[in-house]
Parts: structure tokens; C-alpha cells; sequence
């Protein structure tokens, strides 16, 4: 296992060295440059000339990728060009928002999509069967910023039960109530996507184990429904459910960006947002890195639980 | 394992690609309204010491108030700001030599005068008020204006600013409260380059000019000024904080705190502000109608000191002969645009100046909507219907497309309704948008490849025309539509030669007349710019180029 382990983190090396080289190829490819989209046009040609220098945006693209990739290895991943901030410590500062947001979302997700999926699952083809289909296809359908905006018209606006948006109130002290409530509707919406995919996994996992022989066994014994159901069937119904988790991370990223805008809630995701506009190279390409990262990471947490959670596999 | 690394490659490269497309096609936030401004700096904040109050009541000391900004802070050294976010909260913290009033005439703030200036207009002497005092207890004097300004003419100065002051030779100390500056040339202008917040020299000295907009120590974490506000903090993504500037030189300020809350965009400052988050915001015109809903709060709109204008790229065949362009502005109803599309809220335009400035033209060539008198102008430039009633000369067909920026409702509007306009006088117009990244890379030079576009000067104090409108300005400048005309040239040489504004106003009426009759753009509009603001905020007022204007006078009424 320990040697399995250590083999894959090598291969995360090239896997990473790839996603970056094709990363930096797509952003350089993007129309708009840093120069030209942050300075003041009217500054003089000369000066936007040496500002273009000393950022080395002359340089061809390999030579510049080669240069990044030398910083990163050295844990250097450069000052952001629209915020004159050094990339690590913007990221630094915004990720415990994110953690915190990614965090509560799939706890969310988890609690409440497991459960519909096995009883979805226990009584196929049931009423309740359809209703939670349908529910989850609807939630499957809805964009996540749309659901955003009519969360917060509904709850902040009408009722001003939640706030508009950010992680605190301002000026007030810190408390707990007051940041669950901030919390409460990006998680919801950011929960919502995963909540349905999850749920139809969960569903479909179950109906395979559920008509296993070792299911049929334990019910031919005489054990009660729910124990069959729980103590037999969810352990191994919820194998390739843990997968899935491993592989949501990596779409979080990318929901939380949508989310993190809507809800003007500083993260990393709203960070990336803002860079792709202002084409800030350095944190476009930081927080690219950190999603690649978090995707390998995923995947190789999703191996292993596998492992633990089954016995029979082995590596 | 390797087909599971491939999907999660594809996956990555998937949700870049994403993000990238998604960017094209949303609504931009607050950098679409970032026009390519022709800014000056950022004025200073304060107040002139008259006390008018604009409202009933008397103002009382204390209170909070949050105002909403839509855009990240860059920095808070006003020697290197770039940003509308970063200025609003620069002109809180620090004070300048002298400022703009609302009629946008130079007053002064920290100098207890306007400049004295030599004979032969080269040395600017500026008296300061004595018992101005930094933050830290500091007081401001001579030493800290000329350390302020010795920086701008360093060669090491990284900022946008060094073109401002390239006429400026040295920064002298007569006396602890007077300064003089000495020019290498005459530069009627020159005074209301004064506006920049002054730094503290004692606690900047040791930092080298090459490391100063990278040092965070002072420029986000502690800037220290004059003005009537303390920062206290900003907190990435949330919010600044500033308080009451307690040995404010013109008085304590009236409010004990203000904090400038960060927002997604101008929809969630809309939101914010609905729910009471908030006590103030820029109010888009887009957003007029929503506004004037609310009960707790209310609208203050004066003329934005900025144009709306479509620009021909008279580069290309189509835009090069005058009296087609002449014919475009005739065939565009501007007026029924106001209307329309800005809700009645703004002036037409004719020439590219501000109606609020001093160098206003009282008469210039206007080309009123006038269809027919379009035509029959495009007729004598040998343009006639073809066969599908789209004009044409040599087998050309009157046919281009119209270009602005993604996310900016107006501007597609107006797009749209151009082209109907043009469509009637038999000129085909495509009109599209697009990614403000993309829009800038297309018709910025090198590229200048476009027909015409939507666009806005935002402008500054002074009217110096030279930076849009001369012909050096083609290859490298501002001058992206390739206007070419010896005699603004010539004029826009010698307009900064002139002192006597009288004078000066005279050579610039003329730039003015000579653009008016050339119509290298049709002038749209003058728009209104409109601030929203709780009703319980009194002592506001508007200022055309400045949003945090005179905040120190602003109380809350509860």
C-alpha cells in the first residue's frame, strides 16, 4: 500500500507538468493582455514599454513558462500583475474561505443526498422513487448562479432572514450564528448540483448491491430490513459513492467560482474570476495549479479509502 | 491509472476552457465601465473651508456610515494608483496641495493659495497652511511636498505618473511653508497636477524609489496622509476601514467611521444597498428606475464630466472622406438615444469637451438628425443605392460593423439602434460585442482593427486635447482611429504654451471647431452620473469627477 502510495505521488509530477503547459497555452492564447488591461491608457508609451519589460511579456512563451516553472519549483509563484500582491499570500489569505465554503457544501451534500439515494434505492419504482428522481434532476438542471440570485431575492431581499452576501457582517464581532448565517445560502446553492448527482449514485450503488446474493443471504437469516439495508448493503452501496466525492473536489473549484461571485464571498474562486478578467497570468496560473493539485489529490484519497473500505481490493 | 490521469487532464483543461468562455459571455463587472479614461490625478479630498451645508439641519458629530465599491484596492499610495477603488479611499487619507470644487475650478487645500507663478511661467510657488498634520502626529511641510514630487521625476519611478511631469526640472524648499517648483518649459496645465495626495516623508525616506510601489508595509497595510480620515484596515476581498482623522487641519471630520464595503458588482451593491448593508453607492443609469423605488434612500445626479461617442476608423476607405462621416452623425438621432435609451438623462454632444469646463466652445459646427440631408451628403461623396438599396460606389457596398464592449447595456443598445438608423439611409451596420480583454487587444494599437466603435472619454481637469486628438498620437496613443489634421496639430502644439486661460480657451475653441467639422466620431451624448445614498447621510456633495467628495462634512441624522 505505502509503495503504491509513493508511486503515485511521483506520477502526479509529469501529470502536473502537463496541465501546466497546456494551462499557460490557453491563457496566453486568450485574447487581452495584462499590460494593456491594467495600466491607465494614458500613461506613456514608454512607460507601459518598460512595465511590459520588467514583467517579461516580451519573451517568447516557453522561455516564459520555462522561467515560471523554475519559480514554482522554488515555491515562488510570483506577484500578481493587477494586484501587485505576492500570488502565495493572496491565495493564502482566501483559501480558509474556500476550504470552509467546499467543506460545508459537500457535509451538505452528503447528509442529504446519502439518504435519498437509499431510499430511493430500498423502494424503486416507489412514489417516493420518482419524486426524488425528479427532485434531483431538477437540481441537476439548475444553474448554480441562477439559483443564487433567487435564493438571495427570496431570503435577503424579501424576507432578510440571510444577508446579501460576505463572510461576516462588518464592524460586528465575530459569532458563530452570524457566520452560519452568511454561510447558509452559498453552501446550499453551491451543495445543490452535487446533492442530485450524488443522490442518483447513491441510488443506482444501492439497486446493484441490493439485489446481491449476500443481501438476499441476510434477509433469508431473518435479520431486520433496516439492518440489511444499513449494515450490509450501505457499506458496500457507498464504495463507489466515496469515490465520487474525490472527484467532486475538482468540479467544486470550479462551482465556487460561479458561487463565490454571486455571493461576493472572497475565496479563491472569486479570486479567479477576477484574474481571468484582468488576465492576471500569475494567479490564473497559481490557482489552476491548485485545482490540478486538489484533482490528483482527490483521486489518490478515492483510491485509498477504496482500499479501506474494501478489504478485497488490493494494490 | 493512466486513463484516470487523462481524464483528470481533460477535466482541468475542461474547466479552464470554461472559465474562459464563461468570462466572454457574462456580464463583466465593474471593469466595463473602466473606459480608457483620460484621467488626471485623482483630487484631493477636503473642503475649502466655507462650510456651505447642502442640506437642512445641523450637522452632528459621530456615527458610521458603509459605503459599497465594486472593484479591489490596489493600493492606497496615491503616487501609483491606477484604480477608481484605490482613489476613492486615497483622497480620504490623504491630502493634496490644492483640489477641484465642484465647478471644477482649482481651490486650495493644503497650499493656503493657488501657485504664484514667475513671469515667464516657469517657477509655480506654493505657500502651505502651517499646522497640517499626518496621522502619526507629523507635521506636513515643504520637505514632505518636494520628497512627494522629487519622486515622480526619479528615474527609478515605476508608476504611471512620470509623463505628468515631464516639464518639471526640480522641487525647491524656501522656507519650511513654501515650495517652489521650476519648470524646463512653459505648461499652462501644469497647476492642476497638484491633486496628488502628498506622502510623509519621514517615514518614506529610506525606501529606494524602485521599491516604492512594491513596498505593502506602507502602501496597504499603513498608508499614512494628511487627509481627514485614518486607515485602519483592509481586509482582502471585505472591506477598508477608516476612522475620524482626530487633528484633521480643517476640523474633525463629522463621522466617527467609514467603511468601504467590497462588492461582486453593481448588482450586489444594488442588493446591499436595498437591504440597508449599505449608505452609499455609484449608481449605474441601468439601475436608475430600481433606485427610485427605494424609500430609505435617495438620487443626486449632475453631469458626469465625460462623452459618449461612436469613433470611425478613419484608417479605413469607408470613414476617410469628412462628409461621410458628417452624413453618419446627420443620420443618427442622438437626441431620440437620450431619450431612449438613457432615459432623458444626459445632453447631446457636439464637440469633444465637457460642457462643465472652462474650455466649453461657445459655438461650434453641429450636424443635427437630418436624414435626408444625409443622403444627399452621401450622394455628392458618390455614394448610390445599389440594387438591394444598400448604398454603393466602385462596386463597394456601405456595409461595416460596430464594435463594444461585452456586459455594457447601453452600448448595445445604442449599437442596435444605429444600426436601424444608418439602415434607413441604406447603410448595412453589423453590431457586436465583445470581451472587454479581446475588445481592448482589437482596437488598441498595434492592431487597430476595426470600423467603428462605442466608447466614452472620461476627462480630465484640464483640456489639453493633444493625447486623443494629435496625429503622433496614431502609432502608439490614444489616437486608435487615425485622425489626422495639420491644424489641430499645430494648435494642440501651442495650447499648453498659453497661460492666460482666456487666451488658451481661444486656440482650444479652434481644435474644437476643426474636430466638430472633421466628425472622426459622432459625439453621442454628455451622460448624468447618478450616486445613490441613504437618507440618512446629510452634508453630501456631488462632485462631477470626485466621489468621495468633502466626506468630512457628511453627517448621519438618526
Amino acid at each position: 500500500m505505502t509503495s503504491y502510495i509513493i508511486r503515485r505521488l511521483i506520477m502526479m509530477i509529469p501529470i502536473l507538468i502537463g496541465i501546466s503547459i497546456i494551462s499557460f497555452a490557453i491563457m496566453y492564447a486568450a485574447p487581452g493582455k495584462p499590460a494593456i488591461m491594467n495600466l491607465d491608457p494614458e500613461i506613456s508609451p514608454e512607460v507601459r514599454e518598460a512595465q511590459i519589460e520588467r514583467l517579461g511579456l516580451n519573451d517568447p512563451i516557453p522561455v516564459q513558462y520555462v522561467r515560471w516553472l523554475g519559480n514554482v519549483a522554488q515555491g515562488d509563484f510570483g506577484t500578481s500583475y493587477s494586484r501587485k500582491m505576492p500570488v502565495t499570500e493572496m491565495i493564502l489569505d482566501r483559501l480558509p474561505n474556500t476550504l470552509l465554503l467546499m467543506a460545508s457544501s459537500l457535509f451538505l451534500a452528503a447528509i442529504i443526498a446519502i439518504p435519498f439515494g437509499v431510499i430511493s434505492a430500498t423502494r424503486q419504482y416507489s412514489l417516493t422513487d420518482y419524486g426524488v428522481t425528479f427532485g434531483s434532476f431538477i437540481g441537476l438542471a439548475t444553474p448554480n448562479f441562477w439559483l443564487g440570485i433567487m435564493l438571495i431575492m427570496v431570503f435577503s431581499v424579501q424576507l432578510g432572514w440571510t444577508p446579501v452576501g460576505g463572510v461576516a457582517t462588518i464592524g460586528a464581532d465575530f459569532s458563530i450564528i452570524d457566520r452560519l448565517k452568511h454561510l447558509l445560502l452559498p453552501a446550499l446553492v453551491l451543495a445543490t448540483a452535487d446533492m442530485a448527482g450524488l443522490t442518483r449514485y447513491t441510488r443506482s450503488s444501492m439497486l446493484e448491491v441490493v439485489n446481491q446474493d449476500y443481501i438476499r443471504t441476510a434477509r433469508a437469516k431473518g435479520f431486520r430490513e433496516r439492518r440489511v439495508i444499513y449494515k450490509h448493503g450501505l457499506r458496500n452501496g457507498l464504495i463507489p459513492v466515496i469515490t465520487m466525492f474525490g472527484l467532486m473536489l475538482p468540479t467544486m473549484i470550479g462551482g465556487s467560482a460561479i458561487v463565490e461571485s454571486v455571493f461576493g464571498w472572497p475565496g479563491i474562486g472569486k479570486l479567479f474570476i477576477d484574474a481571468t478578467f484582468q488576465r492576471d497570468y500569475p494567479v490564473i496560473m497559481a490557482i489552476t495549479m491548485f485545482g490540478a493539485l486538489l484533482t490528483v489529490i482527490g483521486n489518490l484519497i478515492a483510491d485509498i479509502l477504496y482500499a479501506v473500505l474494501d478489504p478485497r481490493i488490493e494494490y | 491509472m493512466t486513463k484516470k490521469s487523462l481524464l483528470v487532464l481533460l477535466g482541468m483543461v475542461m474547466a479552464l476552457m470554461l472559465v474562459l468562455a464563461a468570462c466572454g459571455g457574462s456580464d463583466e463587472p465593474a471593469s466595463t465601465d473602466e473606459d480608457p479614461d483620460v484621467e488626471d490625478p485623482a483630487e484631493g479630498e477636503g473642503e475649502d473651508g466655507d462650510g456651505e451645508e447642502a442640506a437642512s439641519g445641523e450637522p452632528q458629530q459621530g456615527g458610521s456610515i458603509v459605503l459599497s465599491t465594486s472593484g479591489e484596492p490596489v493600493t492606497f499610495n496615491p503616487l501609483y494608483s491606477q484604480d477608481s477603488a484605490s482613489a476613492d479611499v486615497i483622497d480620504l487619507v490623504h491630502a493634496s496641495l490644492l483640489q477641484t470644487d465642484e465647478e471644477l475650478n482649482l481651490i486650495p487645500y493644503v497650499a493656503t493659495d493657488l501657485p504664484e507663478i514667475s513671469e515667464d511661467g516657469l517657477e509655480y510657488t506654493y505657500t502651505l497652511n502651517e499646522g497640517v498634520l499626518f496621522h502619526d502626529g507629523e507635521e506636513l511641510t515643504a520637505e514632505d511636498v518636494k520628497f512627494t514630487h522629487d519622486i515622480f521625476i526619479n528615474p527609478d519611478y515605476t508608476g504611471p505618473r512620470a509623463g505628468d511631469f515631464d516639464t518639471l526640472e526640480s522641487v525647491e524648499v524656501v522656507d519650511e511653508y513654501t515650495v517652489k517648483f521650476i519648470l524646463s518649459e512653459v505648461d499652462a496645465s501644469f497647476d492642476t497636477r497638484s491633486g496628488y495626495g502628498i506622502l510623509p516623508k519621514h517615514i518614506l525616506e529610506d525606501v529606494p524609489v524602485a521599491d516604492l510601489e512594491e513596498h505593502m508595509e506602507y502602501n496597504r497595510n499603513a498608508p499614512i496622509g494628511a487627509g481627514p480620515f485614518e486607515f485602519v484596515e483592509y481586509v482582502d476581498g471585505q472591506y477598508i476601514e477608516l476612522v475620524a482623522h482626530e487633528e484633521y487641519f480643517e476640523g474633525r471630520p463629522n463621522l466617527d467611521k467609514l467603511t468601504f464595503r467590497v462588492a461582486s458588482d453593481s448588482n450586489a451593491e444594488l442588493l446591499m444597498f436595498e437591504t440597508g448593508d449599505t449608505d452609499y453607492m455609484i449608481l449605474p443609469a441601468t439601475e436608475y428606475a430600481t433606485a427610485e423605488t427605494y424609500d430609505h434612500g435617495r438620487i443626486s445626479s449632475t453631469l458626469a464630466l465625460r462623452y459618449d461617442y461612436i469613433g470611425w476608423n478613419n484608417d479605413r476607405p469607408l470613414f476617410q472622406d469628412p462628409k461621410v462621416r458628417q452624413a453618419l452623425t446627420m443620420a443618427i438621432d442622438r437626441q431620440l438615444i437620450v431619450d431612449e435609451i438613457m432615459d432623458g438623462k444626459g445632453e447631446v454632444a457636439h464637440v469633444p469637451a465637457s460642457p462643465l469646463s472652462w474650455a466649453y466652445p461657445e459655438s461650434a459646427p453641429e450636424f443635427n438628425y437630418d436624414p435626408e440631408g444625409a443622403k444627399e451628403l452621401l450622394a455628392e461623396a458618390g455614394w448610390e443605392p445599389g440594387a438591394d438599396g444598400v448604398l454603393e460606389k466602385d462596386g463597394e457596398r456601405f456595409s461595416f460593423e460596430i464594435l463594444s464592449n461585452d456586459g455594457n447595456v447601453v452600448r448595445r443598445d445604442i449599437g442596435v439602434i444605429v444600426q436601424q438608423m444608418l439602415g434607413e439611409i441604406g447603410i448595412e451596420v453589423e453590431a457586436r460585442q465583445m470581451e472587454w480583454g479581446a475588445f481592448l487587444d482589437q482596437i488598441n494599437p498595434p492592431n487597430y482593427d476595426f470600423d467603428a466603435v462605442v466608447l466614452a472619454w472620461g476627462l480630465a481637469t484640464d483640456p489639453d486635447p493633444t493625447a486623443i486628438w494629435h496625429s503622433r498620437e496614431i502609432e502608439n496613443g490614444l489616437n486608435n482611429i487615425s485622425y489626422k489634421n495639420d491644424r489641430v496639430d499645430e494648435l494642440s502644439d501651442q495650447n499648453k504654451k498659453i497661460i492666460d486661460q482666456d487666451e488658451r480657451a481661444a486656440v482650444i475653441a479652434e481644435i474644437y471647431e476643426e474636430i466638430a467639422n472633421d466628425q472622426p466620431y459622432t459625439f453621442l451624448y454628455y451622460p448624468e452620473q447618478h450616486v445613490l445614498l441613504s437618507n440618512r447621510v446629510e452634508g453630501f456633495t456631488h462632485h462631477p469627477r470626485v466621489n468621495m467628495y468633502k466626506v468630512n462634512e457628511w453627517y448621519i441624522t438618526e
